[in-house]
């Protein structure tokens, strides 16, 4: 028997349809269907200046726009020549880390929320929104931000920003112990998530998934390390790995990659404090689109020289290893721009880790997998 | 792995197939081939190189023609190799990279809705984001934004 578990399903998180085949209460097959969110991201930022496509990144994950901005940004200027200073670099390191603890925290709540327990929900959200009053601080929005440019970042941290993050950062790390408390120690916690959704390294390599689900398999694989961009390189942490590949080592993981975002978004704090400069590139060219201001009519008059060029880039998100690629031939507009979602992955993924198991289980191994459908239909 | 080393480990392997292997920055370089000895590339940099991991797969709309690229990672080199060819417009097809890497699933049948490029072979070469019935391809550059056309969903018996 079929069955359609969504578009409007409580396990679903978003707007998709999750088709599952069952054998009395065991999964034989799943078909997700995905589509309903899409928004042709990719085909509307061909029309559009290279800055005004980060309007688009924060809707592209609505959960992680930091990341997915940042993530753009880096092609966009490789595309266009173009080198961010250092203090930009920092800054960009600091709100990715703080879009990690918020869109974990996010995941935390939901996740949890699946399960059936109600108090780490309300927890999660508590603090989450701790966060979103450090991102209103700096960029003036609480989840749609626009403050990556190309060439460096919107605007500078403001006073007195770095004593204020250090307080939120100490009240988490009390914090997590809790979250820890409420589940680990949790009968029911273990009851619905040991060894559900068991996806071995193997099928994660075959598959392609990445992120915290590639990490609870036991492959100690992080981009922020193998590959580092920005000022990752320039902070210590550790790669929160563990073993068992199921519900509760994703959960591990993810918990463990907050405590370290912590310990990162401390050290970026203190090299900011004593490294002010500028924060944005010189010289920008006006056709990249509102710097500050919407673009001018005397930015489509003058002749210019456009630079040509392509760009890749590979962050580690929240979610997992997300991908732009970037062709400018010349223009005010990029040629194309593709962008690779993590989840979009990890749901394909689904007729992997999903089969053998019974209905009942969907949702806490979908939970696991952290669905956010805005970045799988773009 | 450096353009120059990918030149060499895949030249005998692919002979006039391969085209060119050009630098790009932030991957190792950037493969360009012959849609003829697309498994054997592959294969090639999937068992021999040791990129078995596939990030993406893509398609570009060049109005005369069409570039499928590949993007995949390995855990030894820890970098990315960038692998693209072109299809010409008319007669867009290339063979399936599932039978390597089963990754490239729904990133070709996204591909094959979205830039209309078929994958021979392909497991399930449904739409994804689009509905069934969807009879355009968004991101072909002949897709006007701003004009509405008309469309009829069914919706499908369970």
């Amino acid at each position: 028997m079929w069955i359609n578990m969504g578009p409007q399903h409580p396990m679903t998180h978003g707007l998709w349809n999750l088709r599952v085949r069952i054998e009395g209460e065991i999964i034989e097959e799943v078909d997700p269907e995905m589509g309903y969110l899409h928004r042709g991201i990719e085909k509307i930022s061909e029309d559009r200046h290279y800055n005004e496509v980060i309007t688009l990144m924060d809707r592209t994950c609505y959960v992680a726009g930091m990341s997915w901005e940042h993530l753009y940004i880096i092609a966009a200027e490789q595309a266009l020549h173009l080198e961010p200073p250092e203090r930009a670099q920092f800054i960009r390191t600091l709100a990715d880390e703080l879009q990690r603890i918020a869109s974990h925290l996010m995941w935390y709540a939901a996740f949890v929320q699946d399960l059936g327990l109600m108090t780490p929900f309300l927890y999660g959200m508590r603090d989450r929104d701790l966060i979103l009053d450090l991102f209103q601080s700096f960029t003036g929005a609480r989840m749609t931000y626009e403050y990556n440019r190309a060439g460096g970042v919107r605007n500078d941290l403001p006073n007195g920003f770095t004593d204020r993050a250090r307080k939120v950062m100490d009240w988490l790390d009390a914090r997590f112990v809790e979250y820890d408390q409420l589940c680990l120690d949790s009968d029911i916690f273990h009851r619905r998530c040991d060894g559900l959704g068991v996806l071995s390294a193997r099928d994660c390599i075959d598959w392609g998934v990445t992120g915290p689900m590639l990490r609870s398999a036991g492959i100690k694989r992080d981009l922020r390390k193998d590959r580092p961009y920005a000022a990752y390189d320039r902070v210590e942490f550790d790669v929160a790995v563990a073993d068992g590949a199921d519900v509760t080592a994703r959960y591990l993981v993810r918990m463990e990659e907050m405590r370290q975002a912590v310990r990162i978004v401390r050290q970026t704090l203190d090299w900011l404090d004593k490294h002010p400069g500028p924060v944005l590139a010189e010289r920008l060219p006006r056709w990249l689109g509102a710097p500050y201001a919407p673009v001018g009519r005397e930015g489509y008059l003058l002749k210019r020289n456009y630079p040509t060029g392509r760009g890749f880039s590979s962050v580690e998100e929240p979610h997992g290893e997300a991908q732009a690629y970037v062709v400018n031939t010349g223009g005010e507009h990029p040629y194309r721009v593709k962008f690779r979602s993590p989840v979009f992955v990890n749901i394909a993924a689904a007729q992997k880790y999903l089969p053998g198991y019974r209905v009942a289980d969907i949702p806490p191994i979908m939970g696991s997998v952290d669905v956010c459908v805005g970045e799988v239909d773009r | 792995m450096r353009p120059e080393l990918l030149r060499e480990r895949l030249g005998p392997l692919l002979g006039p197939r391969l085209l060119a292997v050009e630098p790009f920055d932030g991957t190792a370089g950037r493969v360009r081939f012959a849609r003829e000895g697309a498994l054997d590339l592959f294969r090639a940099v999937r068992d021999d190189l040791g990129y078995r991991h596939l990030a993406m797969v893509g398609a570009v709309d060049w109005v005369d023609h069409r570039e499928v690229f590949y993007v995949a990672w390995s855990d030894q080199e820890r970098d990315y190799v960038f692998l693209s060819t072109d299809l010409p417009a008319n007669d867009a097809h290339v063979e399936s990279a599932t039978p390597v890497w089963p990754a490239a699933n729904w990133h070709e049948r996204e591909a094959f809705e979205m830039v209309d490029v078929r994958f021979d072979h392909h497991p399930d070469l449904r739409h994804l984001l689009t509905p069934e019935e969807y009879a355009f391809h968004p991101l072909l550059r002949s897709f006007k934004l701003h004009e509405p056309e008309e469309l009829e969903v069914k919706t499908r018996n369970v």
